[in-house]
């Protein structure tokens, strides 16, 4: 992808990148003559397709640690396919990521949204049927933010009790 | 107003450069590989893991060194039929090492990554929604970085096992700097023939990969008490399939159930069973594909 000054019909150059931030990369680019700068701004897609290429937007990648790609990239959890899954570890923090760019991309990943469980209220997210867990999970966490809380704890579980029958 | 033919570069984002130093990493890999070597099948269940580990393991007994790649990265089943799974992968000078499943012969697999037998292959992703997206490219960025990261040291062979289908062997096409051969395996159905026929046209009209030839898999059971041979599927000559597309035939392996175990319990066939039918076909097989290499 190319950025071309209208006006002054020149090839933009990158000048910054930002974040991620909630899966989106703010990729900053400016007109050499003009020194006009525009923005493009990436949603979740399609920051998962630079890191899915491993690639770092605006430089090299050094090469770091063998299979840091598989590593850093596969999900832990049994609950992967739930929407948010910001508690998952990965080893990307461990061993640290072979690229910059998707370093940074997992980091927000992990960051985003982060809600802590307590681990009462993680005890009693294991009593609801494992078939309908996630959903119940993602559920929690979305009536978490919603009252702006930072921790799921037994007191927020039992305002949705009735909801998901715990 | 210029356009995307008049801008050289990209403005600093690099990308081009970073998938060109990717390649290249691959490419410097690959050059300790003689014969590099991808096994497919369009159609699932015909046994290709199976030949490609009794293949391997064949020619590892005829004193060659050989690696194989499992590239099937969703089903992925060459560490459990080699009894390597599990074991932890070390880290060397340059790369990950590979692990050893007999003498000569090496394994690589995104199984040693998984956490346990129950865990499938999913990618750490903000939202499973629209993977479809990106899935591909992570598949092949990891097969990429299998093929780049693992000190394979020198081999005779790599063999690679791929998914059903044919679309993963021009994922390979692309990833690799030469691919050696490719074997296509089958069984004698009609609707295996008629599946396989496709992946023989990709192999070797649209890609042009050198088609080593077409493996008969499961063509019958031989009765291990009084020798008789009895098909297991209807169907068409495979003979026959090969000569329409203009491949070699490579032979044919009867099916020995004693096979299924071995696999089951990580043990190789060729190492447990030394004088039956299907070893001493399984050897022929991979004494063609030495030849059809080497020549």
């Amino acid at each position: 992808m190319k950025f071309l000054c209208v006006e002054c019909d020149q090839p933009m150059k990158l000048q910054d990148t930002k974040g991620p931030d909630d899966g989106s990369m703010t990729v900053v680019f400016a007109c050499p003559e003009c020194e006009r700068q525009i923005a493009m701004l990436t949603n979740q897609m399609e920051t998962q397709m630079v890191r899915s290429l491993d690639i770092k937007l605006g430089g090299g990648s050094p090469q770091a640690e063998p299979m840091g790609t598989i590593r850093s990239s596969l999900a832990r959890g049994d609950d992967a396919y739930a929407p948010s899954h910001a508690h998952v570890e990965t080893d990307q923090k461990e061993s640290g990521s072979k690229c910059p760019f998707t370093g940074a991309v997992a980091d927000a990943f992990e960051a985003s949204g982060e809600i802590v469980w307590t681990q009462e209220a993680e005890e009693r997210l294991g009593k609801i049927p494992q078939f309908a867990r996630s959903m119940a999970k993602e559920g929690i966490e979305r009536h978490a933010r919603e009252k702006g809380y930072r921790e799921i704890s037994d007191a927020v579980m039992e305002e949705v009790r009735d909801q998901f029958a715990m | 107003m210029k356009t995307y033919k008049d801008i050289t570069g990209d403005g600093g984002s690099n990308i081009v450069e970073q998938v060109i130093a990717q390649q290249d990493r691959v490419k410097a890999r690959m050059a300790s590989v003689r014969h590099t070597v991808a096994v497919m099948s369009g159609k699932g269940g015909v046994g290709k893991s199976s030949v490609v580990v009794n293949l391997g393991s064949a020619l590892a007994l005829q004193g060659y060194s050989v690696g194989i790649l499992d590239a099937d990265i969703n089903g992925s089943s060459i560490a459990k039929m080699t009894g390597v799974r599990g074991q932890p992968l070390e880290t060397g000078e340059n790369g990950v090492m590979p692990t050893a499943a007999a003498r000569n012969l090496k394994v690589m697999s995104i199984d040693f990554f998984l956490r346990d037998d129950n865990m499938p292959v999913i990618w750490d992703a903000p939202t499973q929604k629209d993977a479809f997206t990106w899935r591909g490219m992570m598949e092949a960025a990891a097969i990429r970085e299998l093929l780049s990261d693992t000190e394979w040291g020198d081999l005779d062979f790599l063999i690679i096992d791929l998914p059903p289908g044919t679309d993963k062997l021009p994922t390979m096409v692309d990833l690799l700097p030469e691919i050696s051969g490719t074997i296509i395996v089958t069984i004698p159905s009609e609707l295996s023939q008629f599946v396989v026929g496709k992946s023989i046209m990709v192999a070797k009209d649209l890609l042009r990969t050198p088609v080593i030839g077409l493996v008969e898999n499961m063509s019958m059971h031989i009765c291990s008490q009084c020798g008789h041979e009895e098909k297991l599927f209807p169907g068409g000559i495979v003979e026959e399939l090969a000569q329409r597309h203009g491949v070699p035939y490579l032979g044919r392996i009867p099916f020995d159930p004693r096979m299924a175990v071995c696999a089951d319990e990580g043990s190789l066939y060729l190492e447990e069973y030394g004088d039956l039918p299907a070893t001493n076909a399984i050897g022929q097989i991979a004494q063609r594909v030495g030849e059809f290499l080497n020549r």
